[in-house]
């Protein structure tokens, strides 16, 4: 049987930022991923901002980079847009646009030289708690495997099975999971260099859609749709998306990519006697606009130097883990709250609404606009929606 | 392709999202039928006998 401190399942990025940690602060760790290679398939759009990446100390690497981000087109369900441009707003969203399969690899990379072993092709399928570790069984290239661990952190994803077994209740109900379908297009026609497109309105019911630039005539087109609010399939949605919208007309897809997104903010138990989970399995996934690499990669490393001071420690009970919970609360799940009644604010607009919205923004000068401005704004297009603003905070 | 979507949102938790493939616990399924819902490429359908 095999034996380490911390087995962390999931090579994604918040797995492989917790592997890391967890190594530089002195543990034995193994790092497992299901796949035969880490970073693929993606199930994103790619998106990071460049504050994340400073504030995780992760040195931009044009390796992994495709394009940088300094201008953002916010496009109403009729078309009209607004520009917001970094020379004269400040953007939360500009940064670069990834290459998810050479960063992933990267971070894994990173970990294995921090002192983490690394196997890929390795499936978790079952996990018992014992009360001196975890004994977790493994498929390692289609045989069995065995492995006791004194921390297990799981970073295995929206569907993470760690956070079940750990009877964390990490499963979502359907409303609370985007469903997303994405195309890499080659041939798309971008109005703006620099710059991310995102689409709003009944296109995609619960969602948007996103326009991610990748160099040349490249993009990540892809949407998100909530299925409890339509019948159709993201994947159909995502058809009829590219077949109307302006910038794809000539453009031809060259991979597709699903996946479902977890939006409805951190969830509320992230630990238990020997387990930590993180990433999207923790629901670190801003419930506004779905990203969830940064914020994944700040739980990962949190999850890493918190379990690695646990071993340290000799204690691996939930009463000393629990400070994982209050520093990702502070982190991350506090400004998830706000976003996430952005997102039912968003979600409670009809099309005309939005479009009122759009006009009124362009009339607006974005240099000098406060946020009493901006109520004005909203105020002036729809007292309607204002109310329905006033109801959620 | 196998996204996992299914899984995340299985309330009994009986699907394994394996590197290529779907492993589903169908003896203690109750066809709630969420997973079809969720799909974002109508992968899945109840198998009628």
């Amino acid at each position: 049987m095999l034996e380490t401190d911390i087995l962390v399942i999931g090579a994604g990025p918040a797995g492989s930022m917790a592997a890391k940690h967890a190594a530089l602060n002195g543990a034995e760790v193994l790092l497992i991923d299901r796949k035969s290679e880490i970073g693929a398939p993606k199930r994103c759009a790619e998106g990071v901002s460049k504050d994340g990446l400073k504030r995780l100390d992760v040195t931009p690497d044009p390796r992994w980079i495709t394009s940088e981000i300094n201008k953002v087109r916010l496009v109403s369900p009729n078309g009209t847009d607004v520009l917001l441009d970094e020379e004269k707003v400040k953007l939360s969203e500009v940064g670069y646009v990834l290459e998810r399969k050479v960063f992933d690899k990267h971070l894994a990379m990173d970990a294995a030289r921090a002192g983490a072993q690394i196997m890929v092709k390795t499936l978790a399928t079952s996990m018992k708690t014992e009360e001196d570790g975890v004994t977790v069984q493994l498929e390692h290239m289609g045989n069995p495997l065995e492995i006791k661990t004194k921390i297990v952190i799981g970073a295995d994803g929206p569907e993470s099975k760690v956070g079940r077994w750990a009877n964390l209740k990490t499963g979502l109900k359907p409303g609370n999971m985007e469903s997303c379908a994405q195309f890499e297009m080659a041939g798309v026609e971008m109005e703006q260099t620099g710059c991310i497109e995102l689409i709003f309105g009944s296109v995609t019911p619960g969602g948007y859609a996103w326009i991610f630039p990748k160099g040349d005539d490249i993009a990540n087109v892809g949407l998100g749709v909530l299925s409890t609010r339509t019948d159709k399939t993201a994947y159909q949605h995502l058809l009829e998306f590219v077949d109307k919208y302006p910038a794809t007309q000539n453009a031809q897809p060259v991979e597709l990519n699903v996946g479902g997104d977890p939006v409805a903010g951190l969830h509320k138990e992230l630990v238990t006697d020997h387990v930590l989970i993180t990433g999207d399995a923790a629901g670190m996934v801003n419930p506004l606009d779905g990203g969830g690499i940064i914020s994944g990669m700040t739980g990962g490393r949190i999850a890493g130097e918190i379990a690695a001071k646990a071993i340290s420690d000799g204690d691996y009970s939930k009463k000393n883990l629990k400070e994982y919970q209050k520093r990702c609360q502070k982190e991350i799940g506090d400004s998830f709250k706000k976003y996430l009644k952005a997102k039912e604010y968003l979600l409670s607009l009809s099309d005309d609404e939005l479009d009122s919205i759009a006009n009124a923004f362009n009339e607006s000068d974005f240099d000098r606009i406060s946020p009493t401005d901006l109520l004005k704004v909203l105020l002036k297009v729809s007292p309607k929606a204002m109310i329905k603003l006033g109801k959620l905070f | 392709m196998y996204c996992g979507e299914c899984a995340g949102v299985c309330p009994r938790n009986l699907i394994e999202v394996r590197e290529l493939t779907l492993k589903f616990n169908e003896d203690e399924c109750k066809d709630c039928k969420i997973c079809i819902q969720v799909c974002p490429v109508q992968a899945l359908e109840k198998e009628v006998i």
